[in-house]
């Protein structure tokens, strides 16, 4: 019998999960697509993961993080809900002690954060610009008729990288036009896009911080080698991508995990989630003018789970 | 007269008392809800913050109540909210609502006490005295309720917010100086932390608004609460009105510490913030979190000094800026990796455990 951890990371583009033994070796992971629909990707990313491990495997704590986090712990009665930041910064300390740096990037938040002797002591998230980076490069890939997996690919082989306007999204997708029907090669404005998305991420989010090697990049958009290569252009050192780039955020809430239940047994309610009936509704709270939208979670008809009040009238189940 | 202001937190019960005092009957404008702020960002200049649209907010919401005389602050220095009585009073005209308008100028205390409430409320400049007398000490009352509250909210959440309406209704009805008094003793008695020690504890510091007024931060210092984290602040209401009467050392102690990274005042209460997060740095407290309105000149240029002070010292900061749509789970996202990171940085505790 194996005992290991389960972890669960549901973000707005990608669903997340892995499966790790005791020492935090990935025995199984996977990897969906949200959809817009984070109970349906759940339920099928639980049957998967059970496919995965089959029998033979014995669940000692369960964690989830992103953005459906709280929904992920609640569907699955996890021993942890935990934000994404920790997560990530303690999947990285775990496969590189000697991480300074990990740049995050996913379909709709960019992170940085700052590790010392592998302990997290700074970070900062994207607030007002620099959000849907992930999204927006699945959007352009699609425009521009290329499948996201060959999408860095292309800036690699740019001869002369363009000046591409990074302010937003919007800007950026007028300019690329603009450039392209100057005639200038989708390689040359790929690789001007990647720049300009390091660039805009260096003055929003990574604002004021001293990046010092090692930088690792996580989360989706490290799959993309055109900016990887963009930041090690401007960092001037090399950006290590690692393994388990896409699940790291999985991973760590695994670790997290373990660390919170380390002998006092889980809540987890298995890998049958599947087949357990799932809804989730939102109502506005009349009780004040504050008008608080109230989110309630159902499980087979009963509610489980209320949150978004701010005087706890409902949340108080 | 028939007389209201926008709120200022707990402190509303201070200015009350205080108007009172003088003979007003006081119709308080209805707590700061989600329809003080859109009633208020209706109409108000898009980009003008967040402390500018509750108050209008409060006044609007005021005069539906039956309020006939609005006070407003007021005092330019290099902050634009000593203009903003101005445009509310020009606004409230244009939506041809009907009231008398009073800014109060905040930095000439003689002309407060001599002109501005005698000539208001047609009584001899002593008693005036006597009624600010009163008034700061029922603001020094809500400060330390505030300091109780959340330390106690750190240690036992679910006890603080039963203990909460008790000692508010304390301070309310604690009309005289006596009774203030008592009712100090009292409040502590209320929130007995039985021992308990919160586990981390973080120095608030930011625009004077939000540090008062807790609706415009999303309630941060109750949220911090319920993560466990003791809110340390120095700015109140308080405060404020010792600084403005020259009688406040914090502040003095708070300008010398910013020099550092500070040298000269860009307006507002900047370099407040950044003396007191040197002093919360000194005292050994483990975090900073920086609150205040979104497109607020003053607290960004605090921000870089805040900065530079995390750089020098390694104390983890958090700066937040609001506006009427900052979205809460995002918040709550922040703020919750704030205190976890700050909670593993304290035990020290190694992230990876092979």
């Amino acid at each position: 019998m194996v005992e290991a951890y389960i972890g669960i990371d549901v973000g707005s583009i990608s669903t997340k999960g892995v499966v790790v033994d005791r020492k935090f070796n990935v025995l199984a992971s996977r990897y969906l697509r949200t959809q817009g629909n984070p109970i349906d990707s759940i339920r099928r990313l639980l049957a998967e993961l059970g496919a995965q491990v089959d029998t033979g495997i014995r669940i000692l704590g369960a964690g989830t993080t992103g953005s459906a986090r709280r929904l992920a712990g609640v569907m699955v009665q996890a021993d942890i809900v935990k934000n994404e930041i920790i997560t990530h910064a303690v999947a990285a300390s775990h496969f590189h002690p000697e991480v300074r740096t990990v740049i995050e990037i996913g379909g709709q938040d960019s992170k940085i954060i700052i590790l010392r002797d592998a302990i997290p002591v700074d970070f900062a998230m994207n607030t007002v610009c620099a959000a849907g980076t992930g999204s927006f490069l699945d959007h352009q890939a699609t425009r521009l008729g290329r499948p996201i997996e060959e999408f860095g690919g292309l800036a690699l082989r740019a001869k002369n990288r363009v000046n591409i306007a990074g302010r937003c999204t919007v800007f950026a997708e007028s300019d690329m036009i603009h450039k392209a029907q100057l005639g200038i090669s989708t390689e040359d404005i790929v690789a001007g896009l990647c720049d300009a998305i390091v660039r805009n991420y260096m003055n929003t989010v990574a604002k004021g911080k001293e990046i010092h090697p090692l930088v690792l990049f996580q989360g989706g958009v490290a799959a993309n080698v055109g900016v990887k290569k963009a930041f090690e252009l401007m960092l001037g050192h090399e950006v290590l991508v690692p393994e388990h780039f896409l699940v790291m955020g999985a991973v760590g809430a695994a670790i997290v995990a373990s660390e919170e239940t380390d002998g006092k047994g889980t809540r987890f309610a298995g890998f049958n989630v599947a087949d357990t009936a799932f809804e989730t509704r939102a109502f506005e709270c009349e009780g004040c003018p504050n008008r608080c939208e109230v989110i309630e979670t159902l499980r087979e008809l009963k509610v489980i789970d209320r949150y978004g009040d701010r005087c706890g009238k409902w949340s108080k189940l | 007269m028939k007389a209201s202001f926008p709120n200022v937190g707990y402190d509303t019960y201070a200015l009350k008392t205080f108007l009172e005092d003088l003979g007003a009957e006081v119709i308080p404008a209805p707590p700061n809800s989600r329809r003080t702020i859109e009633l208020g960002s209706l109409h108000s200049p898009e980009l003008i913050c967040m402390p500018f649209k509750i108050t209008l907010g409060n006044m609007l919401e005021a005069l539906e109540l039956g309020a006939d005389t609005m006070f407003m602050a007021a005092g330019a220095r290099k902050c634009r909210f000593g203009y903003y009585h101005y445009l509310q009073e020009q606004a409230l005209k244009n939506l041809g609502k009907e009231c008398r308008f009073i800014p109060v100028t905040q930095y000439s205390p003689l002309d407060f006490v001599f002109r501005i409430m005698p000539g208001v409320f047609g009584v001899p400049p002593w008693r005036v005295v006597r009624a600010v007398a009163k008034m700061l000490a029922k603001s020094q009352l809500t400060q330390e309720f505030r300091q109780h509250l959340n330390r106690k909210m750190a240690v036992d959440f679910d006890g603080a917010e039963q203990a909460k309406p008790k000692a508010l209704a304390i301070i309310e009805q604690a009309h005289t100086l006596r009774e203030i008094q008592a009712a100090r003793g009292e409040v502590r008695r209320i929130f007995n932390l039985n021992g308990l020690q919160p586990q981390v504890r973080l120095g608030l510091v930011g625009e004077i608004y939000f540090m008062i007024e807790q609706f415009a931060s999303q309630e941060i210092e109750k949220e911090l609460g319920k993560m466990g984290a003791e809110v340390v602040f120095e700015r109140s209401l308080y405060r404020h009105i010792r600084h403005l009467l020259s009688s406040d050392p914090a502040f003095v102690r708070s300008e010398r510490l910013a020099r550092r990274y500070l040298q000269e005042s860009p307006g507002g209460e900047a370099i407040r913030t950044v003396g007191e997060a040197v002093h919360f740095q000194k005292q050994g407290l483990d975090g900073i979190v920086h609150i205040f309105p979104f497109t607020c000149m003053p607290e960004n240029i605090a921000l870089e000094a805040l900065q530079k002070l995390s750089e020098d010292t390694g104390i983890p900061v958090l700066s937040l800026s609001f506006d009427e749509h900052t979205s809460r789970t995002g918040l709550l996202t922040r703020l919750e990796a704030f205190v976890d990171l700050v909670k593993r940085r304290k035990l020290g505790r190694s992230l990876h455990r092979n």
